[in-house]
């Protein structure tokens, strides 16, 4: 740590988490407007125009709606466990922000655990949908619910085994430790394989089409979230979005280079904004993803995930374990 | 042609049928047979075995009569034929939801909107009016016109 | 199609499930009570007549002429189709000439109507399926076909069209420009509905094997339409009754082979683009002459009745009308093709999972206000 003003452990964390909790709805508003504004464009129309130059206001606007709006409890629900569960998907992945590092010595608290502790942290939100289907005594709900628990759990090992094969280059769990091994080449072209399996498993942890069956309107209604309505609704929605920039910022770290320019020219831009330049390219695929194509049913999801992806993922870690001895 | 091979074999089961043709072509069908209603079910299964489909099941509400059409078809063009049985106001004629599956739904239409209860069909609940209807609308003294014409007056 | 090993009646988890009445994707107000056994569908019964208006009913207290806009609203996605049937239906009954011109137009307006119903159903289905972007390239193309039809009838959706011995006022070069311009127009879109859709390996997966309607259960339930093409058998009304001047045009017929979702989702895509070479064939050879002929005021057909069938765009579809010699038919009943098309999800749904329902229902592409009348 060096001197100064910053150097108080306690102050940096304070800062940190203010930050965190600024951005986090910052670009969780954006998100919404960007979505907006990719599906309107990629259907031939040009999205929200009305409310500020180009919609930009029109998500602020969405939320003070939402605030306004009557919290609708159902009859027979389970009052504690309705109203923690927009809480509780909310809160891990504000954890998520703490331990990546947006720039060099920009990370708001080094921890050499912080692959471990996002990834031990998201899966919290299976919780909190659980919970939130649950309590909702609604058929719909319910099975939406137990259709995304399903998803998550069986989308969760793909994930982590690609995470595994980068982990195991490095020799390391921090992030900041992947980031810099990256000052020359960027993992994506060294663990190609990883990386897809990463992305593909990522869409499906965050509820995203073509897996979004846990939210499939035209199927369940809303999945889920039928029952809830106003700002608990909101805190689901803003949930989502926030997890998508999470998942996107660790795709970004693991595979993409981090705050590393291409091949470690910089061009003079400051580490941050092609962190979250990388970031927000990767958040525009997935939305593009899902504008395009149709839902996949669960069964072909699941047979997917532990048919094909788990043996694939194995296969790379053992290539990539045995690559590692050789060298 | 099938038109022919199923007028015979009907002519075989129920031997006293009149065949009436279709000169002006406005019935869009090659004949049409009256069939006593105890007939209907082996007629039904004759079309069956041949391999004609059901196209319709309607009925008609005169002073003296009630009137069920059978449109019977096959795949092939001009193969529609039309089957009439003619039976009484309290009269209940059998169903054929057991030969024609797709029966059962357009003889609870036909329940629904003349009150005709079809012996032998288990499902005979409103379709398509409320699930505590009493009342039948399409027969011709519903409501406060009664507006009922004899058969003969309009097919001589 | 998902394997499943049937559960004992004994060990299955039964509960209820609603599906609608207020449902993003039945397509009207539809009801399905299902059973469902976790994800698989046990029983299904269809419940319909939250739409039921009376037209049946209606038809009889009318005059022929005043039944004529009834009869778009029972099947509003062919609205100009029905109103087709029906000004032949009576003109049939009371033998009423109809010059050439009259016939290519109405025929030209049919087929463009059934190009726009079958549009519609083609986003509709991708957007139950979850595919959002289809449904708005649909609809875009499905606004020249109804502009071109806004210009001529003054409506876009329920038509009142067509008159007993032609139509209500004729086409100009204006109609013909926007029609042909729409022609050139859909002629490159088929390519991009092929490699978004058609080719896209998530759609397929939805669509093979699911739902499978053989030939059997079709004629079981009078099943017709491009759900019964889809199975092999190649009928179709305007082929086998050729009405109005449909026996002029030289168009196919496309069939299916196995009868489950794709094959049906083939069938009408193909039909809409034998439709525009019936709307191509029929531009070139338009004649000129009246677009009415001249008809009494009051309309007394002769005692009797008429049977007239045609192909809606969902079947094979007709109009019944007894008459008694007055103004009004005795009994005026309409044959329409969604009753027997939902019906036999009675037998189809039962197996299958709540997902391939959803796919199910939408392949068969019934519209329920015309069901309930």
């Amino acid at each position: 740590m060096s001197e100064g003003f910053l150097s108080s452990e306690w102050l940096r964390l304070i800062l940190g988490l203010l930050i965190v909790l600024g951005f986090s709805q910052l670009n969780a508003l954006f998100l919404v407007w960007l979505e907006r504004k990719v599906a309107g464009h990629i259907q031939l129309r040009p999205g929200p125009m009305e409310v500020g130059p180009h919609g930009l206001l029109q998500t602020i606007m969405d939320g003070i709606k939402l605030i306004g709006k009557e919290l609708i409890l159902p009859l027979q629900a389970d009052k504690k466990l309705f109203f923690v569960a927009p809480v509780l998907v909310f809160m891990p992945v504000l954890v998520g922000f703490l331990v990546l590092p947006f720039g060099p010595n920009m990370v708001i608290h080094e921890m050499n655990v912080g692959v471990l502790l996002i990834f031990a942290f998201s899966t919290f939100t299976v919780l909190a949908i659980l919970a939130g289907g649950w309590a909702s005594n609604n058929k719909y709900a319910l099975l939406g619910a137990v259709r995304s628990v399903a998803q998550n759990i069986a989308y969760e090992i793909p994930l982590l085994l690609a995470v595994m094969s980068v982990v195991i280059m490095v020799n390391s769990l921090s992030f900041s430790d992947i980031v810099n091994a990256q000052r020359t080449v960027w993992f994506i072209f060294l663990q190609p394989v990883a990386g897809l399996i990463y992305l593909i498993s990522a869409t499906a942890e965050t509820n995203r089409a073509p897996f979004d069956i846990p939210e499939a309107e035209s199927e369940l209604v809303a999945g889920f979230h039928t029952e809830y309505s106003g700002m608990g609704f909101g805190l689901f929605f803003l949930a989502e979005y926030t997890n998508m920039f999470i998942v996107s910022a660790v795709a970004t770290s693991l595979f993409f280079g981090g705050w590393n320019g291409p091949f470690g020219i910089s061009l003079g831009i400051p580490g941050v904004f092609w962190f979250l330049f990388k970031t927000y390219v990767l958040i525009f695929v997935i939305m593009w993803v899902r504008w395009t194509f149709p839902r996949i049913r669960f069964d072909q999801l699941m047979n997917f995930s532990w048919k094909v992806m788990i043996p694939v993922s194995l296969a790379n870690l053992v290539v990539t374990a045995i690559v590692l001895k050789l060298i | 042609m099938k038109v022919q091979e199923i007028e015979r074999v009907i002519l075989e089961k129920l031997p006293d049928t009149i065949f009436k043709r279709d000169e002006t072509g406005k019935t869009g069908s090659s004949w049409s047979a009256v069939v006593a209603a105890s007939g209907i079910r082996d007629a039904a299964k004759a079309f069956e075995t041949s391999g004609f489909f059901l196209e319709d099941i309607m009925a008609l509400d005169f002073q003296d009569t009630f009137e069920l059409v059978y449109h019977f078809n096959c795949y092939e063009p001009g193969s529609r034929v039309v089957v009439r049985v003619l039976f009484g106001h309290d009269q209940v004629p059998p169903s054929i939801c057991d030969i024609f599956r797709g029966a059962g739904w357009l003889e609870r239409e036909v329940h629904d909107f003349f009150g005709i209860s079809f012996s032998g069909n288990p499902d005979l609940r409103p379709l398509l009016l409320p699930e505590d209807a009493d009342y039948h609308p399409l027969r011709k003294d519903f409501g406060k016109v009664s507006a009922y014409r004899k058969r003969e007056d309009i097919y001589g | 199609m998902a394997e499943r090993q049937i559960a004992s009646p004994a060990s299955q988890k039964i509960y209820s499930l609603n599906l609608g009445p207020q449902h993003p994707s039945t397509h009207g107000v539809l009801r399905i009570l299902l059973d469902l056994d976790g994800e698989f569908i046990v029983k299904a019964d269809p419940v319909i007549g939250y739409g039921h208006r009376g037209h049946e009913k209606m038809g009889e207290n009318r005059i022929y002429k005043q039944f004529l806009p009834n009869t778009s609203r029972m099947d509003y996605l062919s609205g100009m189709i029905f109103n087709h049937g029906f000004a032949l239906a009576v003109e049939k009954l009371i033998g009423i000439e109809v010059p050439e011109r009259a016939k290519y137009i109405r025929v030209i307006a049919s087929e463009l109507n059934r190009i726009s119903s079958h549009l519609l159903w083609f986003g509709t289905y991708l957007m139950d399926l979850g595919g959002f972007t289809p449904f708005l390239y649909a609809f875009d193309d499905r606004e020249h076909i109804l502009d071109i039809l806004d210009s001529v009838s003054g409506s876009r959706l329920t038509y009142s069209y067509c008159r007993f011995g032609g139509v209500c006022r004729d086409v100009d070069a204006a109609f013909i420009d926007m029609t042909r311009a729409f022609l050139k127009r859909m002629a490159g879109r088929w390519a991009d509905y092929d490699n978004l859709v058609t080719k896209n390996i998530i759609f397929i997966n939805r669509t093979r094997d699911v739902g499978i309607i053989d030939r059997e259960l079709s004629r079981q339930y009078g099943v017709t339409g491009p759900n019964l093409r889809a199975c092999g058998i190649g009928y179709d009304v305007r082929k086998a009754e050729p009405y109005e001047v449909y026996d002029r045009f030289d168009f196919e017929v496309p069939t299916g082979s196995k009868g489950d979702a794709l094959d049906r989702y083939d069938v009408r895509f193909k039909e809409m683009q034998q439709s525009c070479r019936i709307i191509d064939q029929a531009l070139d050879h338009l004649p000129g002459g009246p677009y009415l002929s001249k008809v009494p005021q009051k309309l007394v057909p002769p005692k009797g009745e008429v049977y007239f069938a045609f192909e809606s765009a969902r079947g094979l579809t007709a109009y019944y009308l007894v008459s008694d010699g007055s103004t009004s038919p005795y009994r005026c009943h309409i044959r329409v093709p969604s009753f027997g098309n939902l019906n036999v999800l009675n037998e189809v749904l039962p197996e299958t999972m709540v997902a391939d329902a959803i796919s199910i229902l939408g392949s068969i592409d019934v519209v329920i206000p015309e069901i309930d009348r």
